[in-house]
């Protein structure tokens, strides 16, 4: 079957209209970040009885007051407490007393009863314009990315990831999905600048460097397991890409505190306002437990594709190593948190290690050496 | 993943209160002597003796500090295997390595850089990870199956010590409160423990996510399952290659195999006795487009046979679509040209053959190739191009990698070609070395033409064109083996992942004046990598409060003792108290 | 005991070479057996009488196209020779197997060669230009050499067996033959119990 060109076309213009509502959504984002927080945060802390307040500034302890760093979850200096939790032990339970539905509701009073936790959507909509308009933008974002990237499927009657462009393009909308369901789930607001801005600038770059029209594929590449193993290695890309992007802001941030807390550095409002190490930490763990098992089945289906392909299910082709060291790499991300002494920021140096691994295995090894798995389609 | 070795439970004040605390915060799946072991490892006892060093030097492997180091050594041991050019893989390009980088080759070699997984030293890694992983896994087993038989710890006796807590008043009696919660807990597959009879407080405590911990050796024992099927191919498979012209035969021997790696216990007489023929191979290019010129499909049709003399059955191999055949599997790794040629010497016809040439590039399957006539004295170096186009009126140049306008060029040699001094030749190479070049070459030939040999030495006839195909055949018993391993390595995985171990305790203390009583639930969890206890603990909350059915949400409570904090620990959403050192 | 931090290194150095070596003592073990390849000068195998594998039975064609039935050879001492025109040993003992068959073919030991993986024209120009008169099967699709490599372990290209008068295979040389290992190989033949 011939490649159909209209749709091709209609895939391309898709992709673009992507990149330019996730630019509005990046914007948005921004606002929020820089004007929408202070401004919760201070409606936060009016709506709660001084003694409380009073009381929950006593058990955060060594969060310095003025700059608290607010959480992930909902934007108010308890996830400070969650910081130093370990100097405090589990008693300090100074959450946010009120529900995510924001402000207004009955806090500090003894004996409500426990009620269920309260709904995502809801929780958006209570946060202010800045995130409404963001988690919108991005949402219409990603359905036209999504439109995107099944146009280029139908246009070349099979799944659109068959050469690096595809790949590039489809992995940015795994991970813009990926992203806003922890956007949601999480209420991680804060994380929406630093994330949208990394999809943002690779799509981009797919877009004006690499990209290539749609055409067939070499027989090499005529199998079902096409879309058995690379889009397991495209999901999985997708994830690590938002874990890695948060592991860069867990990394800034804890090195700012540091220098900011030895006195070496002043403090600077912009930073201040990245969520808690022990937030971002979190975060990231979560999305790597999230794309491990998936690259692993990748890996594993990759290799039964090799044996159907090339006689072998394992053969050290370079590509195949690569794929191999970013798996061992995160394996030991895995490892290295439950490791004293390798908690904290050295996990996430790992982290980074294993996604850089994985962009060398995708820009350097498939295009610059030579071995079985040179089908990058980029001249 | 929880570190066996790690520590968590931080000095609490030597109370009994505190010390039920601990039991119930500690480690799961550790007992105290473990949870005061850290990673790194201490002096090995009081005692020098070998036994002291040896217990020591195991405990240094199994540790996860060993581990990981191991993961990197591995991870980094691996990256020359893929950059440098790799004798398993491509041992043409080693040897060009070495013609390239005369100095730093053999450094590289004797390193064993240019057969990195064969190396000792890489094996040396990944055996001794494995060994830190047996170490490890086999004495968690054993700790898993004992907490699966010990019941949830007592409740601690200040729930709102816990990372997760609600305390809220109910109209029912300590006992049906508690009762209550022991039935909603108990429909969600808990295990409870209740106080023993005699004792005084109205407690519970509940414990679920055995799996997690499961899933967690399963995966690591997967792991080494997958090293054991790898083995098992490397002992008992084999490996082989053979190239086929349209309407040759060949019979899976290793006389008649171009290459052949037998594992360790693999000898000739253990091969498939199958034979194979060559009908026809057909490769489609796409021949417009922006795609012009890549190939569209490949197919070789082949007839076989399973025993010899056994009946003839055909199929056709194509890329991705190997043939299996009694147990062993034939796969199409490659395809190029075959020209025929006709040699006639002084004595007859010296050479007949269709002569595959080997292309140089596979974009255009511009091709290299040799005939070789001894009894005719000749030899013949050619270069065919499918599509032929010549460029700038002089290079041959191929255009387009179908056959659509064949043509070779020859460079005819006379002389000894060296054949009968049995030393072995690739029948790809001619030597020259004692041969004089015959004038008139480089030769051009379109199909049925001849070029006739100046000095009466003979002639050559280019006769047509036939394709040929390159086969592997391989044999792993480990296959499949490998394949189970994997699936419940990633079966584990997930269960490591999403399943997460945790206990819920329940109070309940007599209410204000006598009537109803005071509810805590408290929960905690060792390990949520996947997150969402938080919701799960709100939700199972809500369901014991319901259970209780509370009198109205005015009613004021008596708080129990704790930090300055507030009694009311809604956890309306998810907050990283559970994360104790996870 | 107070173990200083130079001294655990030290241990540790120790102990991971001592695996290294472990480790390097099993790979040796567990890499692969010995591919195939260009044979060189031959190896011998000779089975003394009584344990001598049956050789099979066949019938193929000539490279002229005659019928060759082996079955027909039963009672005579046979030297069968795998072989084939593009395989450069081959071509060099063919010097050899021609004297050998002028020396005993008159003593009533017959020479047949089983060309495998070849043309009838190449081979037919080279037996011309050798010299050898002796009949070769025309095995291209290598049936017969299947046959023979079930009942013997054969390696490589060219590999002689040589049959005694019951029909067993009394020896093999991989590689080109000599005539030492020849007249050797005749001579235990000869001997059946």
């Amino acid at each position: 079957m011939s490649v159909n060109a209209g749709l091709a076309h209609v895939s391309t213009d898709f992709m673009i209209a992507a990149l330019l509502i996730y630019s509005l959504a990046l914007l948005a984002f921004a606002g929020d970040y820089a004007f929408g927080r202070p401004r919760r945060r201070a409606a936060m802390l009016a709506a709660k009885p001084a003694a409380d307040r009073a009381a929950q500034l006593a058990t955060v302890g060594a969060a310095p007051a003025s700059a608290t760093p607010a959480g992930v979850v909902v934007d108010g200096p308890e996830s400070g407490a969650s910081e130093s939790n370990e100097a405090q032990g589990p008693g300090s339970n100074a959450t946010a007393p009120a529900a995510a539905a924001g402000p207004g509701n009955p806090i500090g009073g003894a004996a409500a009863r426990p009620v269920r936790p309260a709904g995502a959507f809801r929780a958006i909509a209570e946060a202010g314009p800045w995130v409404r308009a963001a988690a919108t933008l991005s949402a219409i974002g990603i359905l036209a990315h999504v439109i995107a990237v099944t146009t280029r499927g139908f246009a070349v009657h099979r799944a659109p990831w068959g050469d690096m462009y595809e790949f590039i393009t489809a992995l940015t909308c795994v991970a813009a999905i990926f992203f806003y369901y922890i956007l949601v789930k999480y209420r991680a607001w804060a994380i929406g600048v630093f994330v949208m801005g990394a999809i943002v600038i690779a799509l981009g770059l797919a877009e004006t460097l690499i990209y290539t029209p749609a055409g067939p594929l070499v027989p090499a590449l005529q199998s079902y397991w096409l879309s058995i193993h690379v889009t397991a290695m495209t999901l999985s890309s997708g994830i690590f890409f938002v874990a890695a992007v948060l592991g860069i802001m867990y990394i800034v941030a804890e090195r700012y505190r540091k220098r900011v807390a030895a006195g070496k550095a002043e403090p600077n409002p912009l930073l201040d306002r990245i969520p808690s190490g022990a937030q971002l930490d979190k975060l990231t763990y979560r999305a790597v437990v999230f794309g491990f098992p998936i690259w692993t089945f990748g890996v594993m289906a990759g290799a039964i594709w090799a044996d159907q392909a090339w006689g072998r299910y394992w053969g050290w082709d370079p590509v195949e190593t690569w794929a191999f060291i970013t798996w061992v790499i995160y394996a030991a991300y895995l490892h290295a948190r439950a490791t004293g002494g390798w908690r904290g920021i050295r996990s996430h140096y790992i982290q980074l290690l294993g996604f850089a691994s994985l962009l060398t295995n995708i820009f350097v090894i498939q295009i610059f050496v030579t071995g079985l798995h040179s089908y990058a389609g980029v001249q | 993943m929880t570190d066996v070795h790690s520590t968590t439970s931080k000095a609490a004040p030597a109370s009994e209160a505190a010390d039920l605390d601990r039991e119930a915060t500690r480690p799961f799946g550790t007992g105290p002597a473990e949870a005061a072991e850290s990673g790194s490892g201490g002096a090995p006892g009081g005692s020098a003796t070998g036994a002291g060093w040896g217990r020591w030097a195991w405990r240094q492997l199994t540790s996860m500090r060993t581990a990981l180091i191991l993961l990197f050594l591995l991870a980094l041991g691996s990256v020359p295997g893929s950059i440098l050019p790799q004798q398993g893989s491509d041992p043409a390009s080693v040897t060009q390595y070495f013609t390239s980088h005369p100095a730093l080759a053999p450094w590289l070699n004797r390193l064993g850089l240019f057969n990195v997984f064969a190396a000792p030293w890489f094996a040396a890694i990944y055996i001794l990870l494995f060994a830190s992983l047996v170490g490890c896994v086999v004495p968690r087993t054993f700790k898993l199956v004992g907490s699966a038989r010990t019941p949830p710890p007592r409740a601690p006796r200040n729930l709102t010590r816990l990372p997760q807590s609600v305390t809220y008043p109910s109209a029912l009696p300590p006992d049906a409160a508690v009762d209550a919660a022991a039935t909603v807990l108990g429909g969600q597959r808990f295990r409870l423990r209740r106080p023993a009879a005699g004792d005084a407080g109205h407690w519970l405590a509940a414990e679920k996510g055995y799996l997690r911990e499961v899933g967690n050796l399963l995966f690591h024992l997967s792991l080494l399952g997958v090293l054991l099927s790898i083995a098992l191919g490397g002992l008992f498979g084999y490996k082989a290659d053979e190239l086929v012209t349209e309407g040759q035969t060949f019979s899976d021997t290793t006389a008649q195999l171009a290459e052949f790696h037998p594992g360790r216990l693999v000898s000739g007489s253990d091969l498939a006795q199958f034979s194979l023929t060559l009908d026809k191979f057909t490769a489609n290019y796409i021949n417009s487009g922006a795609s012009i010129g890549q190939p569209a499909e490949f197919n070789a049709n082949v007839s076989y046979t399973t025993t010899p003399g056994g009946a003839t059955k055909t199929d056709s191999i194509q890329v991705n679509h190997p043939l299996s055949v009694d147990s062993v599997k034939v796969y199409l790794i490659g395809h190029g040209y075959a020209p025929e040629f006709t040699v006639r010497g002084r004595g007859g016809v010296a050479y007949q053959e269709a002569t595959p040439f080997i292309p140089a590039n596979t974009n255009t399957m511009l091709s290299d190739g040799v005939v070789k006539a001894p009894s005719a004295s000749l030899g013949f170096e050619g270069v065919f191009v499918p599509t032929a186009y010549m460029a700038g009126g002089t290079t041959l140049e191929s255009i387009f990698p179908a056959a659509n306008n064949p043509e070779v060029s020859l460079i005819g040699y006379s002389g000894n070609l060296g054949l009968n001094s049995g030393a072995p030749q690739s029948i790809y190479q001619l030597d020259t070395s004692q041969m004089t070049e015959i004038a008139g070459g480089p030769h051009l030939m379109t199909p049925g033409s001849t070029w006739t040999l100046p000095g009466k030495l003979g002639s050559i006839t280019y006769d047509g064109t036939k394709q040929w195909v390159s086969l592997a055949i391989t044999y792993d018993p480990g296959q499949i083996p490998a394949l189970v391993c994997g699936i419940l390595a990633i079966a584990g995985l997930l269960l490591s992942f999403f399943v997460r171990r945790r206990r819920v305790f329940v109070r309940a203390l007599p209410g204000p004046d006598g009537v109803g009583s005071v509810v805590t639930v408290g929960g905690l969890t060792r390990t949520d990598a996947s997150g969402g206890f938080e919701d799960e603990f709100a939700n199972l909350a809500v369901d014991i409060a319901d259970a209780s059915s509370p009198s109205s949400p005015s009613s004021p409570s008596s708080p129990t003792a704790g930090p300055a904090a507030s009694d009311d620990h809604q956890k309306p959403e998810p907050n990283n108290q559970s994360e104790t050192g996870a | 005991m107070v173990f200083k931090a130079k001294r655990r290194t030290v241990v540790t150095t120790a102990a991971a070479v001592v695996v290294l070596l472990v480790a390097a003592l099993v790979v040796t073990v567990f890499t692969h057996g010995n591919s195939s390849s260009a044979s060189d000068d031959g190896n011998m195998v000779a089975y003394p009488a009584g344990h001598r594998p049956a050789a099979p039975d066949f019938a193929a064609t000539s490279l002229t196209g005659a019928p060759i039935n082996f079955a027909s050879y039963r009672g005579k001492i046979v030297v069968l020779n795998v072989w084939g025109s593009w395989c450069a040993p081959c071509v060099g003992e063919g010097q050899t197997l021609k004297y050998l068959d002028e020396e005993y073919g008159p003593k009533g030991i017959a020479f047949l060669g089983d060309d495998i993986q070849d043309t009838p024209a190449d081979a037919l120009a080279f037996l011309r230009s050798a010299g050898i008169t002796y009949p070769s099967v025309n095995d291209a699709n290598g049936a017969v050499e299947q046959r023979l490599a079930i009942a013997v372990p054969i390696s490589a290209t060219p590999t002689t067996l040589v049959i005694d008068k019951t029909g067993h295979v009394a020896g093999v040389i991989e590689g080109a033959v000599t005539y030492p290992d020849m007249t050797t190989l005749l001579n235990d033949a000869a001997v059946t119990q």
